[in-house]
């Protein structure tokens, strides 16, 4: 139980990090990487167009000392501009290089303003080994607003919870980003310290 | 978790009514005290006039288009817009106004300014653009 609660935990978590930002500007490129006790995780994506991306997930487990990667599909559903506000419903998917039997697919959405920030998250994954669900929902706050090019800050609040487990666990999440990069700290009692860097050209 | 939607709901409602007062507190900002607020042909000059007599210092023999943009709610949202308009060589600068959602576009005077285009160009990067006003210099 303890040790399955780590990894689920971890998984979940993983995941959450991935979903800031899931599809760029048309022709756009985002490197994303992420490193904690568990594992270091490389993510690619392409969008040809900003409607949906293609990517390939690289990660190096250190728990199980093994490697695979995930082939990545994100597609916008809908998206609602508004003069001040954005909101946004996500349909993504991954298939493993362990096989097609190993896979996840889920749909995640977030409204946001210059000021406000809420988004929720539903994923199922199933392997050989294990299958779950996955939920999450975020709220974040901007504390001061930024001018375009300056240092932007935001802290959040995530709520998570799986299937696995049942309980819902809630951790603050520290996000900065400047220009085309983003880093991101989130700290939960299950994983500990996290980062997570992002890269967009 | 029911605490957590209340919250939620909150929060919205909140940042909703926070907006609006936003939104109020520019158009005061940007139409009082500015003798430029109004152009010499009658029309309103639909930005911050600091940020545009910043932009258009040291301009000349130029035209500024000043897009109102939907959905342009942070920096990374509107990294893509400056990239894809920078690819135009007709294009002097650019300026992007997050608070006011506007994008400032200096073309140089030999080059016709289409909306469609401009539309298109933004929508690429995943908002609206809604209107535009042209200023020649």
């Amino acid at each position: 139980m303890g040790i399955k609660f780590v990894i689920i935990s971890f998984l979940f978590i993983a995941a959450l990090h991935l979903e800031s930002r899931p599809i760029s500007y048309s022709g756009g490129s985002t490197v994303m990487m992420q490193t904690d006790a568990l594992r270091d995780s490389m993510y690619y994506h392409y969008s040809p167009t900003y409607k949906f991306a293609v990517g390939i997930q690289a990660v190096k487990d250190k728990y199980f000392n093994s490697d695979y990667s995930y082939f990545r599909f994100t597609y916008l559903l809908n998206r609602k501009n508004a003069p001040h506000s954005q909101r946004n419903l996500y349909l993504q998917s991954g298939i493993s290089s362990n096989g097609f039997d190993n896979y996840f697919y889920g749909i995640h959405g977030d409204w946001e303003t210059r000021r406000w920030f809420t988004g929720f998250g539903y994923k199922k994954t199933e392997t050989n080994k294990l299958n779950f669900l996955e939920q999450y929902l975020q709220i974040g706050v901007a504390p001061y607003i930024g001018e375009y090019g300056d240092l932007h800050t935001w802290v959040m609040l995530k709520s998570k919870n799986n299937s696995i487990t049942g309980d819902w666990n809630t951790y603050p999440v520290l996000k900065f980003f400047k220009g085309n990069a983003l880093l991101e700290f989130g700290y939960s009692d299950s994983t500990k310290l996290d980062v997570h860097i992002m890269y967009r050209f | 978790m029911k605490y957590i939607f209340c919250l939620l709901f909150l929060i919205g409602s909140i940042s909703t009514i926070a907006e609006k007062d936003q939104m109020h507190v520019m158009h005061g900002h940007t139409h009082e005290g500015h003798l430029h607020d109004t152009m010499i042909d009658g029309k309103l000059l639909e930005v911050n006039p600091d940020r545009f007599d910043n932009f258009v210092s040291g301009l000349t023999e130029s035209q500024v288009a000043i897009i109102s943009v939907n959905g342009m709610v942070c920096d990374f949202c509107a990294r893509g817009i400056e990239k894809t308009f920078k690819k135009d060589k007709f294009i002097i600068k650019i300026d992007v106004d997050l608070a006011g959602g506007k994008v400032l576009i200096a073309y140089s005077n030999n080059k016709k300014i289409d909306f469609e285009d401009i539309q298109k160009k933004i929508l690429s990067n995943g908002q609206n653009a809604t209107a535009l006003q042209i200023i020649d210099l």
